[in-house]
């Protein structure tokens, strides 16, 4: 992968809980539905297990984008998981706000039966930081 | 450290989209990768020997297959490992299928896309240690919610062979909707004796606790010991159930949400089910006209109903054969979009009920209007493109299945998912469609889509045959994936103490650190995210296996 590739795609990295969105992300792989090869997935156990170093570690690397994705609130399987995601992003929300670079991050709940809402989701953060990237080009 | 990789074509499905010769070319030059191989099936009997092979003749310690998603094949792939000689958790799916190539259209961004996702899973296995299978003990008992049909046979089957079965019931009687249906096709029996035979079946047995009129308050705990509180008439009641089959069925749509059907405002406009519980009570006139619409509530975009009900093309044939046998001289017209005659036989019955006189209508109804004199239709022939008004004597529609009223309640209780037309979803579609996302929870019966009562039946009993094999041996292997902790780096703050949901979690004063009973421990990670001094790793996902798979997909290391 040569460095020019990489400037002109969008990099998103998406925590994806293994119970509801990355079954989501299955389904619509099997629905053959498309959505852009920038948005790579890192599987995890429950979306509680992302640590906001994760999130800040793909910044630093250079990701364009980084996700969360858990369960709808009152679905987790592990009863209460992701309602502490919910707080721990948002207080990495106020730091990103403080940078600037809040539309960076990004916290939705897919279920394991909207393959079609994960799609939108993704395709949507990708078509936005794109925006956003040609635009601090042109600039 | 000597890695196999193992690139699955999946026919075309992966390499349509995937140049796998240049992907497990590119992997080729990594010190740590010893094999790199492209085959057209690796799940093939040949693919697994060359897998088997390579592991023993170069002595691999870690194994990657880069193809379809993890859950599927994931347990074969494991025992092909054990078989090796190699512990299975040394293995690391990565999908390239799901996730890469079914997903995108452009060659050249989904090679590259493909060799990132591999090299993250290469990065990642690096990090792996072997670990152990935990054995849980299994209380060998069945909890069924819902005695309908798919229950009742799940239930028959599972106390015939040996098994603690607690049917649970929200009303007071068993049998569901089949109770109260008269003549059920093709068997033309009562649907009251088809259940009475179960129950009988049931009600000999010393294993069966049947609680009607029953909820369920609290659904805790995991595979092998869900801990269940049931809301009985004599009230409270707790037991352990190993495994739990949800068949809570349908609830029949309620045409009164389509205000131009004017159903329930005027006596002469029924519904099936109407006419099935009362049907011979209705007064017609010596000549009757009857009309009968299928499809109410399926195949219905607008009220959000999309799918086909499967049973009601049945329902409305079998009208309108009872009103021809009674009414010689009836006239009975059928207004349809398609006839989904589907069960075995449904075909043939559709051109009997042709034959015995009753006109068949391609039509969209527009407007059902009672007058005093007969109940106007309003609508258009869809085959000759016309509008027409016609007058009937009764109205029966035909209506569908809709979700059952408890799915939310249940589907938050059992931690389960429903799919986009709100029944439960299975694990997957075609390979099982018995299993929920949950271990050792499963569905049976028109609680997961529309089912006729022989197929609903079937569901059940297979469904109980699923559970069977989870619950029969009395334990079971769980993924040892919880957390550990470092004594070392253990600071003793507790902040994962508070955290821990399942209070897995233990401080210990003497030493001023933590430990984790492993009993408790469900796996979540969110210790290992709380912990500020990284002394609590996840087994399978510690920090340096997320942290260098972030790495590999920026291309950072």
């Amino acid at each position: 992968m040569g460095e020019a590739k990489k400037k002109d795609g969008v990099e998103i990295v998406g925590f994806a809980c293994s119970f509801c969105t990355f079954k989501a992300s299955e389904m619509a792989g099997s629905l053959r539905m498309k959505y852009p090869e920038g948005v790579k997935l890192v599987q995890v156990p429950c979306s509680s297990r992302v640590d906001p170093a994760f999130v800040i570690k793909a910044i630093f690397e250079g990701a364009d984008g980084v996700f969360v994705a858990g369960c709808h609130p009152g679905d987790c399987h592990f009863i209460k998981g992701n309602y502490y995601t919910r707080r721990k992003i948002a207080a990495l929300k106020e730091m990103f706000d403080a940078f600037s670079m809040k539309e960076k991050l990004r916290l939705f709940w897919v279920s394991a039966a909207e393959a079609r809402r994960f799609v939108e989701k993704v395709t949507d953060m990708h078509n936005e930081l794109k925006e956003r990237k040609n635009e601090r080009e042109k600039a | 450290m000597k890695t196999g990789i193992f690139i699955c074509h999946c026919g075309h499905n992966i390499k349509h989209t995937i140049d796998v010769k240049k992907v497990s070319e590119y992997f080729k030059k990594f010190p740590s990768v010893t094999v790199s191989e492209d085959y057209p099936f690796v799940c093939s009997e040949p693919g697994q020997d060359m897998i088997r092979d390579s592991i023993e003749k170069q002595g691999l310690d870690r194994v990657i297959i880069a193809s379809c998603t993890p859950s599927l094949h994931g347990e074969m792939f494991k025992d092909l490992l054990k078989k090796s000689g190699l512990n299975p958790f040394l293995l690391r799916r990565v999908s390239i299928r799901e996730h890469c190539s079914w997903v995108g259209d452009d060659v050249e961004a989904n090679t590259e896309k493909a060799k990132r996702l591999i090299l993250a899973g290469l990065y990642s296995a690096a990090h792996y240690v072997p670990l152990e299978e935990k054995l849980v003990d299994v209380t060998k008992s069945a909890l069924i919610i819902g005695g309908g049909v798919s229950g009742l046979s799940a239930a028959a089957f599972l106390s015939k062979m040996g098994m603690q079965v607690y049917l649970v019931e929200k009303e007071a009687e068993l049998g569901g909707h089949v109770r109260t249906l008269k003549n059920i096709w093709p068997a033309r029996k009562e649907g009251k004796s088809i259940v009475d035979e179960m129950v009988n079946e049931l009600s000999g047995r010393k294993n069966v606790e049947i609680f009607t009129s029953t909820t369920i308050s609290a659904f805790e705990g995991f595979f092998g010991n869900y801990q269940v509180t049931l809301n009985t008439p004599e009230g409270e009641k707790k037991l352990t159930a190993g495994g739990v089959i949800a068949s809570i069925g349908f609830s029949p749509f309620d045409p009164g949400i389509k205000p131009e059907l004017n159903y329930g405002k005027d006596e002469r406009i029924i519904t099936t089910l109407d006419f099935e519980k009362n049907g011979d009570a209705i007064k017609l006139p010596g000549k009757p006209r009857i009309a009968i619409l299928h499809c109410v509530g399926s195949r219905d975009e607008q009220i959000g109903k999309p799918y086909c009900s499967r049973v009601c093309c049945i329902n409305a044939l079998r009208v309108a054969e009872a009103v021809k046998d009674k009414y010689k001289d009836s006239y009975v017209e059928s207004f349809y979009m398609d006839v989904r005659a589907h069960p075995r036989g449904g075909e043939e019955y559709f051109e009997d009920t042709q034959e015995k006189g009753v006109l068949f209508t391609r039509a969209n109804v527009a407007e059902i209007s009672p007058t005093p004199a007969g109940i106007v239709i309003r609508g258009e022939d869809t085959l000759f493109s016309e509008t027409f008004e016609r007058e009937f004597d009764l109205v029966v529609l035909s209506i569908g299945m809709s979700p059952p009223i408890d799915n939310k309640l249940i589907a938050s209780l059992l931690k389960i998912t429903l799919d986009k037309d709100k029944f439960f979803l299975e694990a997957h579609i075609k390979l099982r469609p018995f299993d929920t996302a949950v271990k050792g929870i499963f569905i049976a019966g028109s609680c997961s889509g529309p089912k006729d009562v022989e197929e609903s039946i079937n569901h059940g009993r297979a469904s109980a045959v699923k559970l069977f094999g989870f619950l029969n041996l009395g334990y079971a292997y769980v993924d040892p994936f919880i957390s550990y902790v470092d004594p070392k780096r253990c600071s003793g703050c507790r902040m994962c103490e508070q955290a821990c949901v399942a209070k897995a979690i233990k401080y210990d004063e003497t030493k001023r650190v933590v430990h984790v009973e492993e009993a408790a421990c469900m796996g979540c990670g969110l210790c290992n995210a709380t912990c500020p001094s990284s002394a609590i790793g996840l087994k399978g996902y510690i920090d340096c296996m997320i942290d260098d798979e972030i790495s590999a997909f920026l291309e950072a290391i």
